[in-house]
């Protein structure tokens, strides 16, 4: 369920702050706790070296991401999994219509992925007459709240403690004052029930390693295990960048990871999935299903300079950290991927003009580019799209006006003193209202009146 | 199908044409920082109970059984993994492990580097899963230093999964609260059979 797009970026961010002030809040509180703990965490070891590995391995898969993709569906394949392709959201989609009609499923438990979110595959299942069950705890609150997940790692992160009692006494008659242990409870209950009546097992992937085909997935509750070891059939969609060369480079990228994204060492659980049970297994999936995803990301590839995005492993770092991110939570970015990454991954995947504005929603402070397990740089990055955006007629025209009038008075001096001079003559903040880009900025700014004397003129009296 | 997948392979091609492809940098190294070496026994066991995981030593099976009996004694009944030694099974009604309220598996071995117990897919997934209560048995002997090093070992005999256990079940996503036991096991003791290390 969407409530807003990419270019509904502006409003909704204002929205969120002038509506939601708990969203700051929570948001804040939240992230600088994720933050905290990463910085513990990468306190224990030589993080630089961890860093460049990730980096080069990541980037050394993108290189040979063909060769990698088909040594892993063969080897899936040799492990009795079916493998699909998909090229769009609705490839994949479709692969579930053939599942679901042969196998009369009627509900399906899903571990957190943030590819069946932009995939919107609960709405497709739906549609099938199947009734999609989140089981991750924050997934499941906002499922519950119909609304999207507002990080990639913390997806209920924008509520409080207290929106959750009201909700849960609305929905599974806990008492208003519960403490947190008795909702979890609560959903546990609600949610096991689910785990054994449902036919079908959806998850995500956070790496494929190509020489085992093995889909590795990091979760703390136990519910992507659950989601994938108890239905009979497990659908698991994968992004083709989640390529990793070798099973033994799992090693580096599930402690990254989790070290990145919440500061332990490991997350709680790890699932290593190769495919359907063996005869000597007693449980696990009968039928394995693996959805290699492309939705754009070949798109993103074909960039230049964009193409170093498909390192992210999703930890959720940058959104943690950004000052922009943090005072509106993800729901004003309009689409799956908030935050840096999102800023830097959507003008790729979806096309830039449906991207715009979100290559600004970013003081380009570079905080982000400090905490990246895998040194993606993403500053540079934004400033690729924010100058593609203008090469392309999609920068607002104003601000595209504004600049090269700008460029075009610092090319000839005499213009140039001479409006500087006009500028700082002119009442400052009735013209500042009327022009161009300053409109738009003093709007929630106050700024200083120009100083009288020019800098030239000062320097030339003598600056005391 | 193959045509979606060819299409998807030749834009890979395309899009990566004109990069100069890189090389792997080589094995992960687990570069740690100033603390040092510890034995990786000692290590797992302090990484483990670190997140609330519990740790039981015992020199041999038969102290094993014994405790398995009187731990077991106030659960109504339990469910035991594949791969558990029949004399460690405690006196008490199997029952199904989505009835059960305690569970007790055999761990392939565990990881010192992240105070994780390795669960093979063969012993019962339902069974290291659903129950409230998780006991996973362990030899002393099967302790892998690093990740690296137990999936080199796993890779030579992978069953349909591979569960990594490293603590009890834990969210903080209700207020940013931290609650064990959402949604697998939210008490996990490791009962490793042979000698406990020194403490330091």
């Amino acid at each position: 369920m969407k409530h807003s797009t990419p270019s509904d970026y502006r409003e909704a961010s204002a929205r969120s702050l002038r509506e939601t002030p708990s969203v700051r809040a929570s948001v804040g509180s939240a992230t600088r706790t994720f933050d905290a703990h990463r910085v513990r965490a990468f306190s224990e070891v030589e993080y630089d070296r961890w860093k460049d590995w990730a980096r080069d391995t990541k980037t050394h898969a993108l290189t040979h991401l063909d060769t990698y993709l088909a040594q892993a569906s063969a080897q899936l394949e040799a492990r009795g999994v079916h493998v699909h392709w998909a090229e769009t959201a609705e490839d994949a989609l479709a692969v579930l219509d053939e599942i679901v009609e042969r196998h009369g499923i009627k509900s399906a438990v899903k571990g957190k992925s943030m590819l069946t979110e932009e995939l919107e595959v609960n709405a497709h299942l739906e549609t099938l007459g199947v009734r999609p069950v989140e089981t991750d705890l924050g997934e499941y609150i906002i499922q519950l709240l119909g609304e999207p997940p507002s990080h990639i790692v913390g997806p209920a992160i924008h509520k409080s403690l207290d929106d959750c009692r009201a909700l849960f006494h609305d929905r599974l008659g806990t008492p208003l004052d519960a403490d947190p242990d008795t909702l979890a409870a609560a959903a546990r209950d609600a949610l096991r029930a689910e785990f054994l009546a449902a036919g079908l097992g959806i998850s995500g992937g956070n790496f494929l390693a190509a020489d085992t085909g093995t889909i590795a997935l990091i979760e703390n509750e136990g519910n992507i295990r659950l989601s994938t070891s108890v239905p009979d059939v497990h659908v698991a969609f994968v992004g083709i960048e989640k390529i990793v060369p070798r099973f033994e480079d799992l090693a580096g990228f599930l402690q990254i990871t989790a070290r990145s994204a919440t500061g332990q060492a490991i997350g709680l659980f790890v699932s290593l999935i190769q495919g359907p049970r063996t005869p000597s297994e007693i449980d696990g999936p009968k039928e394995v299903h693996v959805v290699l995803v492309d939705n754009g990301r070949t798109r993103l590839l074909a960039d230049d300079i964009a193409w170093e995005a498909l390192r992210c492993v999703r930890c959720g770092a940058c959104l943690n950290i950004c000052p922009v991110y943090r005072q509106t939570g993800g729901h004003a970015y309009g689409w799956t991927y908030s935050g840096p990454l999102g800023a830097i991954i959507s003008p790729g995947m979806l096309g830039l003009e449906k991207a715009m504005p979100l290559p600004h929603a970013s003081s380009l402070c570079g905080a982000c580019v400090d905490v990246c397990p895998v040194r993606i740089p993403i500053p540079d990055i934004l400033l690729h799209w924010r100058e593609k955006a203008v090469d392309e007629g999609l920068a607002p025209a104003a601000e595209t006006f504004g600049s090269r009038a700008y460029a075009g008075l610092a090319e000839r001096p005499a213009s140039f003193t001479a409006a500087s001079a006009a500028l700082r003559w002119t009442p400052w903040r009735a013209a500042g209202r009327a022009l161009p880009i300053l409109k738009g900025w003093m709007q929630e700014r106050s700024a200083p009146a120009p100083s009288k004397k020019s800098f030239r003129q000062m320097w030339k009296e003598g600056i005391e | 199908m193959s045509t979606k997948r060819d299409a998807i392979l030749a834009r890979i091609r395309d899009a990566n044409s004109g990069r100069t492809p890189t090389d792997h940098p080589g094995d992960f190294g687990g570069w740690r920082g100033d603390a040092g070496p510890t034995a990786p026994l000692q290590a797992f066991v302090s990484r483990f109970e670190g997140v609330g995981g519990e740790v039981v030593f015992v020199d041999s099976e038969a102290k094993a059984s014994q405790w398995l009996a009187d731990f077991a004694q106030p659960f109504k009944s339990v469910t035991i993994g594949e791969g558990v030694s029949s004399a460690l099974h405690p006196d008490l009604p199997i029952a199904l492990p989505r009835d059960a309220p305690l569970s007790i598996s055999q761990a392939r071995g565990a990881i010192a580097e992240t105070g994780s117990l390795v669960m093979d897919a063969r012993d019962g997934r339902r069974t290291q899963l659903l129950a409230p209560t998780h006991v996973v048995v362990l030899s002393s002997e099967n302790i892998w230093e690093t990740v690296r090093g137990a999936l080199l070992t796993l890779a030579e005999d992978l069953p349909a999964a591979i569960g990594l256990h490293s603590g009890p079940s834990k969210s903080a996503d209700i207020g940013q609260v931290m609650v064990k036991g959402v949604h697998g096991p939210g008490r996990i003791l490791a009962l490793i059979i042979g000698n406990a290390p020194e403490k330091p």
